[in-house]
């Protein structure tokens, strides 16, 4: 672990600037924009760099759609839809996961804020 | 020892808090996983496991059955809930334990306290009172002193404006919190802080006002821009069409209510939502603006009951308003403007909000914590003894997740159990400790995994076990099983000092595959059609060294002879560099200059040795150790002179041998020559490092007095922030055998100091007036000209901005070899 790792570990997300987390929310959102609605310009090239700007920093995120839920995942904050409790999976993203460290060996930051439903029921 | 209970707790009914006493201060506990304050007051029973908080309110509504909520309000009641997952039912009491326990867990100090402060709303009477302390109890404390929330919040309120004189005076408390509306008449009375009156709503509170924002202002937008047949009903059932986005909405709801509080407008964009279309399948606008004054509308209704029952509590008691000291505000829903406003309005007197309304409380009760003393006597409790913990798990896999089993030999009655995730991923919940556990844990690909077992006793106090932290490195190896032997790094040019610098890639003892982006900069502009090329190297050794120190692994080199166009100096190249399982590594070039891409493999077995390269690398070594040896005779360090001199001669020996190969060398030369030299190269490195070591130690003290004295003088908050920084971590680099982690630092303090210089009218006016000097030597007499009469302008009337771009231009025009660009010293071509 690197010394600012040891330094967050110990006292939480207070080191890390709200300002920061505001931006990988913001990058996260322009890349998922991107994504959906399309990038003539290739502005994803531009994204990708600010994100290997941050990750050498030691700070990144995660978008985990599509990821398998369990309750004893608490990387996430979850809320369900549909009906069923079991077998969930994550079906929307409103806001990704944020780790702090390198990507072998890092901590949450922030926990993804997520809608979750079960697999058998809904959008694949 | 401290003998005043200080640790007070908010146990809520939505949310609850733990916070400690200390001298004069009070912090506030945070959640170690996910780092938040409040707990939810929320216990879910799911598959055998005991959740708590966040991880069970997930399961709230959809598993009503099996998770409880709220049960502050059943409290000295005979009412229980039935838990249909455990088959049995749970009492209020025993709920409001686990909450306490959990909240213990939250404390870091690592104290074992037994005297506790818990509040309890004004409205509680003996029996909810008692049933309180009988969860403190069961959660193992020994002395549970309760205390009112309205007194809790006048204290919080008290010890934070000091200067207040509160003798003689009464005031309300308003708290309006997430689930709950409370309001209490509180007075002195002989000294004492005594709640006269109370009045309160339990199904009121910020929740609602989310909830109402989709209902009363979002569907209805949403039905203006799309077709709709039944948009709420679908949204609010569980199988509706629309549930999800109901789900979407309320946290993006709460964020614009929480962004009204400081803004009069904000938006909800859902541009990020795949599949926004309305019944027909056609897409809707994204966007929905909500303002202040519409939010207002919505929660108009509620909020004018709660100014009811503040008109009750003083109409049956006989006050006026203005027999009210002030309205003191808690509870987080008193961050909306409008609710203060409101509150003020209709009773003519000032509202207090110069609390945090969402801890008020709990710094309260830990405020008084600290006037109260401990009653239990430290009995020697027996030490309980460490159960045996045999656990069986794999440490390296290549799975999603990982099966750890374990047996408990020991005593297990009435223990549980908890593994949690180093990095608050994974949380098992509580779990009753057997013989015999297993649990599957989840594995962060191609990661280090660290995972905690706790064990923990009836009450939530942890037991000790043998078993330290659970490690699994997940990730692909070798078909050999090797990881990376040591670190990977890229070799670029140091222009400042005129050598390489090496740029970490990939770590030693790293996982495979892996991969490393990089983005640098072309130093010296490569010609079309020349001979010059630019080298991308990468070699294998600690990055913390030197490139010739370091074995060789690969160059790829991109020479003009390659390039469609010429690639100019400062254009940008995208590098990516791919290890594979069996250490084959690939590296690819973007020229963002021509739009090439190139792309080259290097295996382990077959190391790349290019004998020119090597003759350069030689010749530079020389020079190096030339200069160590002329330094250290110079120094009157005779013996390190003695060592540097025969080191000398072996380079110069190399000279020759290396002059006697050809380019396309095919014997085993080339590699032993390659070996010898870094060889040779460690030896300077271990030689010199002492006085590398002393000498930066030596100019670390002198950077930092330098940037002091220009920081104190004219540094903004940033720099001083910058430089205080760097001064508190002084221990951890000054001390280390590193002269490169010092240098870094020193560089640092350079820049800032730097920084300050070029904001600094007569910094810039020296090196203007030291220009104008050397005029005479500038390429384009007429514009020098033309800038220095244009200087002498912004001298005149000191014009820092206009000194310091005439000052760069200059600079442009002084003949090459000042500049000091070293194109002709680039050894790799990229910075």
């Amino acid at each position: 672990m690197s010394d600012r790792l040891g330094l967050l570990a110990m006292s939480g997300k207070s080191l890390i600037p709200k300002y920061l987390l505001q931006l990988l929310n913001n990058l996260f959102e322009i890349e998922r924009k991107l994504i959906i609605q399309g990038d003539p310009a290739n502005a994803l090239r531009n994204v990708g760099r600010i994100k290997e700007a941050l990750e050498q920093e030691g700070l990144f995120y995660e978008d985990p759609m599509g990821q398998d839920f369990a309750e004893t995942r608490t990387d996430v904050e979850a809320s369900i839809t549909g009906s069923s409790t079991d077998n969930l999976k994550i079906v929307e993203v409103i806001k990704p996961i944020i780790r702090a460290g390198v990507p072998s060996n890092s901590l949450v930051i922030q926990k993804g804020i997520v809608v979750v439903q079960t697999k058998s029921e809904g959008a694949i | 020892m401290p003998s005043t209970i200080n640790f007070g707790i908010d146990l809520g009914t939505s949310n609850s808090l733990i916070a400690k006493y200390s001298n004069g201060t009070v912090e506030v506990f945070k959640n170690p996983n996910g780092f938040k304050e409040t707990l939810p007051s929320v216990v879910g029973f799911r598959n055998d496991r005991i959740l708590i908080g966040d991880q069970a309110r997930t399961y709230l509504q959809r598993d009503p059955k099996s998770v409880a909520s709220r049960f502050k309000r059943k409290m000295g009641t005979t009412e229980t809930f039935k838990i249909k997952a455990i088959a049995a039912s749970k009492t209020p009491v025993e709920l409001s334990a686990l909450i306490l326990k959990e909240l213990k867990s939250f404390v870091h100090t690592g104290e074992n306290f037994e005297d506790v402060v818990i509040t309890i709303p004004a409205s509680f009477d003996t029996v909810q009172s008692n049933a309180t302390k009988e969860a403190g109890a069961l959660a193992g404390f020994k002395n549970v002193i309760l205390l009112q929330e309205p007194i809790a919040a006048s204290l919080a309120f008290a010890n934070k404006d000091k200067g207040a004189d509160l003798k003689n005076s009464q005031w309300l408390v308003y708290d309006l919190g997430g689930g709950t509306f409370d309001v209490a008449l509180v007075r002195i009375i002989e000294g004492e802080l005594t709640v006269i009156d109370h009045e309160g709503d339990n199904f009121l509170g910020g929740s609602d006002f989310d909830a109402a924002i989709i209902e009363k202002l979002l569907v209805p937008e949403l039905q203006k821009r799309g077709r709709f047949a039944d948009l709420l009903a679908q949204m609010h059932s569980d199988s509706g069409k629309y549930n999800k986005l109901w789900h979407t909405l309320l946290p993006l709801a709460e964020a614009a209510k929480v962004e009204l509080s400081t803004k009069t407008s904000a938006e909800i964009d859902l541009g990020t939502v795949s599949d926004l279309k309305d019944d027909d399948g056609n897409s809707i606008d994204s966007i929905i603006t909500l303002s202040r004054s519409e939010f207002e509308q919505v929660i108009r209704d509620p909020v004018e009951t709660t100014i009811d029952r503040m008109k009750r509590i003083l109409t049956r008691n006989a006050i006026e308003p203005r027999d009210l000291k002030f309205i003191l505000v808690v509870g987080g829903s008193t961050f909306i403007p409008y609710v203060r406003k409101r509150v003020e309005e209709l009773m003519g007197i000032p509202v207090n909000a110069g609390i945090d309304p969402t801890n008020a409380i709990c710094i309260g009760a830990a405020y008084y914590a600290g006037t109260k003393l401990k009653q239990v006597i430290r009995t020697t409790s027996p030490v309980a003894s460490k159960l045996i913990v045999r656990a069986s798990f794999s440490k390296v896999s290549q799975d999603s997740e990982e099966t750890f089993t374990a047996k408990i030999e020991g005593d297990v009655t009435d223990l549980s159990y908890r593994i949690t995730s180093g990095d608050g991923s994974f949380d098992s919940g509580l779990k009753t400790l057997a013989s015999r556990i297993v649990e599957d844990l989840p594995l962060r690909q191609a990661a280090f995994n660290e995972f905690h077992l706790k064990v923990f006793d009836k009450q939530g106090s942890p037991v000790p076990i043998d078993l330290g932290p659970i490690q699994i490195a997940q990730g692909k190896y070798s078909v050999v099983g090797q990881m990376l032997p040591d670190d990977l790094s890229l070799v670029k040019d140091d222009l400042v000092a005129k050598d390489t610098r090496l740029e970490l890639l990939f770590r030693k003892n790293g996982v495979l595959p892996a991969e490393a982006k990089k983005v640098v900069e072309v130093s010296k502009t490569i010609v079309l059609g020349s001979d010059d090329s630019i080298r991308i190297m990468v070699v294998e050794g600690p990055a913390t060294r030197h490139s010739s120190t370091n074995k060789p692994i690969g160059v790829l080199s991109i020479s003009g002879k390659q390039i469609s166009k010429d690639l100019f100096k400062g254009t940008e190249i995208d590098l990516t560099f791919d290890m594979s399982e069996s250490r084959d590594l690939t590296v690819s070039a973007f020229l963002n200059g021509t739009g090439q891409q190139f792309s080259q493999v290097f295996t382990p077995k077959q190391r790349e040795v290019s004998p020119q390269l090597l003759a350069s690398e030689i010749l530079h070594l020389e020079e190096k150790v030339q200069a160590e040896f002329d330094d250290a005779t110079a120094t009157g360090d005779e013996r390190t002179a003695a060592e540097l001199g025969k080191v000398l001669n072996g380079v110069q020996d190399l000279i020759g041998m290396a002059a006697d190969l050809s380019q396309d060398d095919v014997t085993d030369k080339k590699y032993q020559l390659e070996d010898r030299k870094r060889k040779l190269a460690q030896d300077v490195h271990e030689l010199t490092s002492g006085k590398r070591l002393s000498m930066v130690r030596v100019a670390y003290e002198e950077a930092k007095r330098e940037t002091a004295d220009l920081v104190m003088k004219s540094g903004n908050d940033r720099e001083k922030h910058q430089f205080a920084e760097i001064v508190s971590r002084e221990k951890s680099f000054v001390n280390s055998n590193s002269p490169d982690k010092i240098q870094i630092v020193v560089d640092e303090l350079f820049r800032i100091g730097f920084g300050i210089l070029m904001r600094t009218p007569d910094f810039l006016k020296n090196i203007f007036a030291s220009l104008v000097d050397r005029r005479a030597s500038m390429n384009d007499e007429v514009l020098a000209s033309q800038l220095i009469d244009s200087g002498k302008r912004a001298v005149a009337s000191d014009d820092v901005e206009a000194l310091r771009t005439i000052n760069g231009r200059l600079i442009n025009l002084l003949p090459a070899a000042d500049q000091a660009s070293d194109e002709m010293r680039a050894f790799t071509g990229i910075i």
